[in-house]
């Protein structure tokens, strides 16, 4: 199904995230492409893209490098230009997704709107894929967390009530229904009021 | 102080409003609007959306993603004529402040320029004649960055340049830099100036790597700078809600006019969801709301020459190429006749006419509007230029 092009695009990846943009490199070449570059830091950008003559430029959505493209863009015509030009030609669909998954293009001209609509969902579907795992992890340590944070307040309640941990942890459940509050709140308010007292 | 009228609008067409912002100060109509309530009295649910980049900002405001944002100058100019973007025709009925800018120089060349001169530093003639040192004996070209192509900071920059009779784009190399990494780049000697707002010429001065020559005020009293747009089939879709939004703004602008609310305007703006992550390098006593000027002089009115400023610097910068009737362009984008009906129904004193002259007032002068006299801020060049807006 995923023939290889007949051209090869020169990509140029820009993500101060390099793990992401590894998984966005490997995603790329799988299809075929060539990413001749990844750049996670940016100093001396328009040099860097001037020797570098990619047909595409992928970057962050939020970079703020995309005002120094912005600039490039007007000096000449060979230099990649901002894809939502080519949202009035292409498929504006496309693009919207790719923005909303926190990716942006940049694109020389002559490029087919098939390209770009491949690499752009390439590159979408790699960014939502990478923040579904940043949201996991994040989920993990906040339960981490709030695992921590109710040791230690069924800890201190022991120390302050004399009390056992059965006790302690019954204390916290019977708070947390009478104020209609989780558990996780319940810890926090207690070791704020606990950790002063002590 | 001047009394608001909170006026009984029109219901808004859409409640649910998302805006976007980037972190400078110059935000702060946005943020105040939202945070002192004026936003949700008008019946507005508006969230606040932070960006990285001017070109993230017009992405979005293109695509429907976001309602509207705050703009520099040039931007809703430059994509109602399609340059560097599609061809989306954009509105602005308010103007967000005027000055905030300035020009700094690097250390080596500011020596480099003392050597050779003792004019004031202020006008470039000094940087003019290092130039043409540097010509001579086949230096490499000085590199000076503005913080986009289409902003109120590259055009000062170049009016600046070429008044000392330096060709902007010949005789150095200008490029664009995002303000936060100016200073670092002029330290690793990447740049030898730029022109970017505060407190980023503070921080090179703090760095000690150069030290600002002029401001933005010093350039054009009283310039413009950025504005709150949206495009012109969201203002003919929700023509209640924009009129909703410009009357909290001006609520909010009026608030951030008087000194005795800025503590707590930057409370309010420091929060980690408005400029706290980017400003959290500068120690708060150095921020200050002070240098732009928010309300008072008619700051917020959308005035058409100021427009036709922005588009005859396009033209002379080779930026607009086309042939095409400035004054059209400034009356489609830019739109004090939406300004007064709400500034009408809120009862201030306001600007009855959409263009003023410039360089003509050094100090201030009081102008017969709608509704009562209005105190205007003086307008001087700093080369002694004047621009009337009928003659372009």
């Amino acid at each position: 199904m995923n023939a290889a092009p007949h051209i090869q695009e020169r990509v140029l990846v820009i993500d101060k995230d390099a793990a992401r943009s590894a998984l966005l490199e490997q995603a790329l070449n799988d299809q075929g492409y060539e990413v001749v570059c990844r750049l996670d830091d940016t100093e001396g950008l328009i040099n860097r893209v001037e020797q570098i003559k990619p047909d595409i430029i992928i970057i962050e959505l939020d970079s703020p490098d995309r005002d120094v493209l912005e600039h490039m863009a007007t000096l000449n015509t060979h230099i990649p230009r901002p894809v939502v030009m080519f949202a009035e030609t292409g498929d504006s669909n496309t693009i919207e997704q790719a923005i909303q998954a926190g990716v942006s293009a940049y694109v020389v001209d002559g490029m087919s709107p098939d390209r770009i609509q491949s690499i752009m969902d390439v590159a979408a579907a790699r960014f939502r894929e990478f923040q579904a795992l940043r949201n996991e992890l994040d989920n993990v340590r906040n339960e981490l967390e709030d695992h921590k944070q109710l040791d230690q307040a069924k800890r201190l309640i022991m120390k302050h009530q004399n009390c056992g941990e059965e006790q302690a942890y019954q204390a916290m459940r019977k708070m947390a229904m009478d104020q209609g509050k989780p558990m996780t709140q319940i810890a926090k308010n207690i070791i704020s009021v606990l950790q002063m007292l002590d | 102080m001047t009394i608001l009228h909170n006026p009984a609008l029109a219901t808004p067409e859409k409640q649910q409003i998302s805006l976007g912002f980037l972190p400078l100060l110059d935000c702060a109509p946005l943020v105040i609007a939202k945070e002192k309530g004026f936003f949700s009295e008008q019946g507005l649910d508006v969230g606040l959306s932070r960006e990285g980049s001017w070109a993230s900002i017009r992405d979005k405001v293109i695509l429907g993603l976001l309602d509207g944002a705050q703009m520099l100058a040039g931007i809703p100019l430059a994509s109602s004529l399609g340059l560097g973007s599609p061809k989306v025709p954009m509105v602005t009925a308010f103007n967000i402040g005027l000055n905030g800018n300035a020009i700094t120089l690097s250390n080596p060349v500011l020596e480099e320029i003392s050597t050779l001169t003792d004019q004031p530093m202020h006008s470039a003639e000094g940087l003019a004649l290092l130039i043409q040192q540097r010509q001579e004996s086949n230096a490499p070209k000085l590199t000076m960055a503005s913080v986009y192509p289409y902003s109120a900071h590259n055009y000062l920059l170049r009016y600046w340049l070429s008044a000392a009779g330096i060709d902007p784009d010949n005789d150095l190399n200008l490029t664009v830099l995002p303000p936060t990494q100016m200073a670092q780049a002029m330290k690793k000697g990447q740049i030898d100036g730029y022109c970017a707002g505060e407190p980023w010429n503070l921080i090179a001065r703090e760095m000690g790597v150069g030290s600002a020559v002029i401001s933005g005020y010093e350039i054009w009293n009283n310039c413009p700078d950025k504005v709150f747009a949206v495009t012109r089939s969201w203002h003919d879709a929700h023509p209640a809600s924009h009129q909703a939004l410009l009357c909290a703004l001006i609520q909010a602008a009026a608030w951030l006019d008087q000194p005795q609310h800025h503590e707590e305007a930057l409370d309010l703006l420091l929060k980690p969801e408005y400029l706290g992550p980017a400003l959290s390098i500068l120690p708060r006593e150095q921020l200050s709301l002070r240098t732009t000027c928010f309300f008072r002089y008619a700051a917020s009115y959308p005035w058409r020459s100021h427009a036709l400023w922005f588009l005859y610097q396009m033209q002379q910068s080779g930026q607009l190429n086309q042939q095409i009737d400035l004054k059209q362009v400034a009356c489609q984008v830019y739109r004090p006749d939406i300004y007064r009906e709400v500034a009408h129904a809120m009862r201030f004193p306001h600007p009855a006419i959409d263009c003023k002259p410039e360089g003509f007032h050094s100090q201030e002068w009081v102008l017969q509007g709608s509704g009562g006299a209005v105190t205007m801020g003086s307008d001087l060049f700093f080369n002694g230029a004047t621009f009337d807006p009928n003659v372009c």
